[in-house]
């Protein structure tokens, strides 16, 4: 308390100096007067009165020091000095200051950019009370080699009965992309449906009306009913409250707007972004979905738990584990082999199928932040080695006059430190920015939001980074000038830095490392550019070009199966005399994008053994022209025709992989198999179409199948156009055509194949990836010329002397241009090498995230390489060819 | 960084904050030039290089509240500034006293040639 009051008061004091002072003087002066008349009394005279009393006291400006330490704070005196003094040097060196602070702005700000994405994606928990209780619950059947299924709607069911004394079971179906219709405007809308306990058990609050309540929405038939998420209610409703209530049309169905989620909530998928949430009653109401309801083989859900109170990970794993097992054995067909992982719910995103591969991912792009980070250090560390040489001289002056040597290192500490926080707070700014631009930019079909993990983890890293480069960049120059010895410096005749050959070294060192570390980057960003040119250019097995794609469902009509099939019959023809079009066809399922169906077959001929399951395969329902218009091959056999009818025998195409898989031996024309069981009916493949990607890009190749739609009924399908003009421009045309036809609009979503295909399944994460990997290299070599450049500069001028020497003795420009490059050049080639080494080590995370080059790519490497060696040996040639150009009489009265 | 001279700046600020607060409750109010003086003729020597040591003592202690100053007429009508006891520097030194004791009393144990020992 005592020690607090003190300190109080010499805060306080700190403030008043100048009131304090004169009191003390006054006090002083009326101690000497006192003394001297002592003195006086004693018998002395005036002179030696003073002057003994002046001893005794030890002097008046010796005293005022001690009592002025005690009276402030000395510490912070001191640091409130060495900031004034700082902040000076800075201004004065405006140039020097503004290139660093921008350096290490391009540094924080990429790592701080980075670690939110990092932190928002892996590190913060949702944003509900209580979110440490939330665990995912990630479903595996024991071979599955995908890492994770979902629960079907009656297992989920079941552990949501069964583990009720623990925990709380709660999911979400698969997304849908569907058409939105109000106010006589259509969208398309990312829309969740949920269970009845969903938002319960997450324990969200609705920022307007009623989310769905607990008993509500898990049995079909019940009213449709829609939340709105809070940015989409902003976005397409300019957070009109009398949303709530609003009919609107979802995928042609009539819904109710109920509410509004909060603002914080945002989806229980870090990376996307519900537009809405619908009970599962909405999402699945119709006769398509019982499967959905009762089939243990339709896997949609993904599901949480919130654990009770006290119930750690562990025990609910093993509560978990008694109910897989109970279950396993209720349903030997289909739960075989079934286990529930109960994990942390940061461990399993985005969605438990990815096995790990974002934290892979994130793990290298913060390598590739810290590596943007240590060259711009290095950069930093060269500038302030430089400006350290330049006030060796000061220093110097300023030990011999009696500064200790940790106040100068403290003070030139003092100098970087206030530069790092001016480059940091510049940087957070800018990864601050960019965080914004990345979350409020929509990219895509589906909602990705990238940034929003700003919290003060994000500050607690990057006042990290600050701090750090502060002391890496600033503590070895701040000792070198503090070792200066006044005599050497003083005698050098003013030049500083003279002959500092292991200083050289160290510069030397510091070059080799910046291109060592840009050329990791770029190696990196090469193989992720590769990477995406491979994707783009890969053979998918259809032609993606100018194609329109029109999902339809005009089951909202109530159409019979007859006038389903005529409103299709009839579109085709219309939209087929439309101009510009060239061929146009129908499908159940769109390849790497949705609505795939999978089919247990069973081969004729080829009974499935008693307790085995029959080997499931995707298939697509097509109608005759759709191998046309998708520029599908058929190798082999034939495609189908009009003649393939309800009324004519079954047919099948099936693809090469499926072809080789179940018939090895010959040709699979004429061969049967059937969709229902060991007894038929039989479908005859008459066809062998090309393989291509079904589900996902880097798949590789799998069995699928096409059936024909008029043997296969499908209410819901996908319109493909191919046309000769840009495909969007078909879509206002092509509604028109629709609403001609059905007055209730059933169009679900309108897409180009292109947009199609950009999508979270397709191009989206090579993109992300590329790019943020190119920005980083770039980044990279930007610090690394600047680098280079400054050392290879500054290790001109410093050698000005030596070279004007050199010339005068007769040395030819082009030979003091070879003395300077070749320096430059080994140093180039030595931080490629080490470069090449770690970049071959770097890359090794990388072969689950590459497709179509491997991680050690000899292509990227040595093209890279070869770029990164000129740029630098460019960055070495400008100023070696400026020395070349020096006087040598100029040279040697320098200094 | 020469912790052994602040390590003795201690021990000697400690002893004459002590000897500050027990001239005070002695004398009662009293400027710094006659503390000093008084200090120097109860303790020989120990002042006798520099008065001006006792400023920042005497600053310490109004800073944790056991002396109170202000200024006032010395007895030949100078103008001085004047310090006095408050309650919490009278606690502080009967507190202060006590420990000397008991620190004295083990210290003078101890340094007691071969009592009960050998």
């Amino acid at each position: 308390m005592r020690r607090l009051r003190a300190w109080l008061f010499r805060l306080a004091g700190q403030l008043h100096k100048g009131a304090a002072d004169r009191e003390l003087t006054a006090e002083l002066e009326s101690h000497l007067k006192l003394h001297i008349e002592d003195n006086l009394r004693a018998g002395m005279n005036a002179e030696q009165a003073r002057r003994q009393a002046l001893i005794k006291l030890g002097g008046i400006e010796q005293t005022k020091e001690s009592y002025r330490d005690r009276k402030g704070l000395p510490m912070l005196e001191t640091l409130l000095q060495d900031l004034r003094f700082a902040a000076r040097m800075l201004r004065k060196n405006l140039g020097v200051t503004a290139i660093v602070v921008v350096t290490l702005a391009l540094g924080v700000g990429a790592n701080t950019a980075i670690f939110g994405l990092v932190n928002g994606l892996l590190l913060q928990r949702l944003p509900v009370p209580a979110a440490e209780e939330i665990a995912a619950l990630v479903i595996k059947s024991g071979d599955s080699s995908l890492g994770a299924l979902g629960f079907s709607y009656p297992q989920f069911v079941e552990f949501r009965e069964q583990t009720a004394p623990i925990c709380e079971v709660f999911g979400s179906a698969t997304a849908w992309r569907l058409n939105f219709t109000a106010e006589r405007h259509s969208d398309t809308l990312t829309i969740g449906g949920v269970s009845s306990n969903y938002f319960s058990a997450l324990g969200v609050k609705p920022a307007l009306g009623r989310l769905v309540l607990p008993g509500e929405g898990e049995h079909p038939g019940e009213p449709a009913i829609l939340v709105l998420s809070y940015s989409f209610w902003q976005r397409r409703f300019g957070g009109d409250p009398r949303v709530i209530g609003k009919q609107v049309r979802v995928g042609g169905k009539p819904a109710t707007i109920v509410g509004v989620m909060e603002k914080e909530f945002r989806g229980q998928f870090t990376v996307f972004e519900m537009d809405a949430y619908a009970p599962l009653s909405t999402a699945f109401d119709d006769s398509r979905a019982s499967n959905f309801w009762n089939s243990r083989d339709i896997h949609m859900m993904l599901v949480l738990g919130r654990l009770k109170p006290g119930v750690t990970l562990a025990q609910a794993q093993s509560r978990f584990d008694v109910i897989s097992r109970r279950l396993a054995a209720q349903y030997p067909v289909t739960d075989k082999d079934l286990s529930v992982r109960v994990m942390d719910e940061r461990l399993s995103r985005p969605i438990p199928y990815a096995n790990n591969a974002f934290i892979v991912f994130s793990g290298l792009f913060l390598i590739l932040g810290a590596l943007v980070l240590l060259l711009a250090c290095t950069n930093i560390l060269n500038i302030l080695m430089a400006r350290a040489s330049v006030r060796q001289r000061e220093m110097a002056i300023r030990a011999a006059l009696g500064g200790a040597r940790y106040r100068l290192i403290r003070q030139m500490l003092t100098e970087t430190m206030l530069t790092a926080l001016l480059g940091g707070i510049a940087g957070v700014t800018l990864g601050a920015g960019l965080n914004h631009l990345a979350s409020s930019t929509h990219l895509l079909d589906i909602p990705v939001r990238l940034g929003f993990g700003f919290d003060w983890r994000v500050f607690a890293y990057a006042l990290a980074v600050v701090v750090f480069t502060a002391i890496a960049a600033g503590l070895s120059p701040a000792l070198r000038a503090s070792r200066a010895d006044v005599n050497t410096v003083l005698h050098q005749g003013g030049r500083p830095d003279a002959g500092g050959k292991a200083r050289h070294k160290v510069r030397g060192d510091l070059m080799g490392a910046q291109v060592a570390g840009s050329l990791m980057l770029l190696i990196v960003a090469g193989l992720f550019v590769r990477s995406l040119r491979a994707v783009e250019h890969m053979d998918i097995g259809f032609d993606p070009n100018q194609l329109l794609n029109v999902r339809l469902d005009p089951s909202v009509s109530n159409f019979s199966e007859t006038q389903t099939k005529e409103f299709y019959r009839s579109l085709e023809t219309r939209v087929r005399a439309l101009p510009g079009v060239e061929s146009v066809s129908l499908a159940s399922a769109v390849p790497v994008a949705y609505m795939l169906g999978k089919q247990s077959i069973y081969i004729e001929g080829r009974p499935v053994p008693p307790g085995q399951k029959a080997p499931e395969v995707l298939f697509n329902s097509v109608d005759a022209p759709y191998f046309e218009t998708l520029r599908i091959r058929i190798l082999l056999g034939r495609a189908f025709t009009d003649a393939d009818s309800e009324s004519s025998p079954r047919v099948a195409i099936v693809n090469e992989t499926m072809a080789k898989h179940f018939w090895p031996n010959g040709s699979p024309i004429g061969k049967r198999f059937s969709l229902t069981g060991d007894a038929g009916p039989f479908a005859e493949v008459v066809g062998v179409a090309r393989d291509g990607k079904y589900r996902v890009l880097a798949e590789d190749p799998q069995p699928y199948f096409y059936v024909p739609l008029t043997q296969d009924f499908a209410a819901q399908r996908t319109l493909q156009i191919r046309s000769a003009m840009p495909p969007d421009s078909l879509a206002p045309v092509v509604q028109h055509e629709i609403q001609a036809l059905d007055a209730n609009d059933p169009i679900e979503e309108i897409q180009t194949m292109k947009e199609s295909l950009g999508g979270t399944l397709g191009y989206f994460i090579y993109r992300l990836g590329a790019s943020l990997a190119a920005a980083m290299g770039l980044l990279g070599l930007l610090l690394a010329v600047v680098g280079v450049y400054g050392v290879v500069s500054y290790a001109a001028t410093q050698r000005t002397q030596e070279l004007g020497i050199r010339m005068a003795l007769g040395a030819s420009p082009r030979q003091i241009l070879f003395l300077l490059l070749r320096q430059g050049a080994q140093l180039v080639a030595a931080g490629l090498l080490f470069g090449l080494a770690g970049a071959w080590l770097l890359t090794r995370v990388m072969s689950h995230m590459l497709v179509g080059v491997s991680p050690s790519d000899p292509v990227t490497y040595v093209s890279v390489a070869a770029l990164l060696s000129s740029i630098t040996l460019l960055a070495c040639w400008i100023p070696a060819r400026r020395a070349r150009r020096v006087d040598p009489m100029v040279a040697l009265r320098y200094e | 960084m020469g912790d052994k001279a602040n390590d003795k700046k201690d021990v000697w600020q400690g002893t004459l904050a002590l000897m500050v607060l027990k001239t005070l409750q002695a004398m009662g109010p009293l400027h710094g030039y006659g503390i000093a003086r008084r200090i120097e003729q109860t303790s020989g020597d120990l002042l006798a290089v520099n008065y001006g040591t006792l400023y920042p003592a005497l600053l310490k202690l109004e800073q944790e509240g056991y002396i109170r100053s202000e200024w006032g007429f010395s007895d030949n009508n100078r103008k001085a500034k004047y310090y006095k006891l408050t309650r919490a520097g009278r606690k502080q030194l009967n507190k202060e006293e006590r420990e000397w004791e008991e620190t004295t009393a083990i210290l003078a144990r101890f340094l007691a040639p071969g009592e009960g020992r050998s």
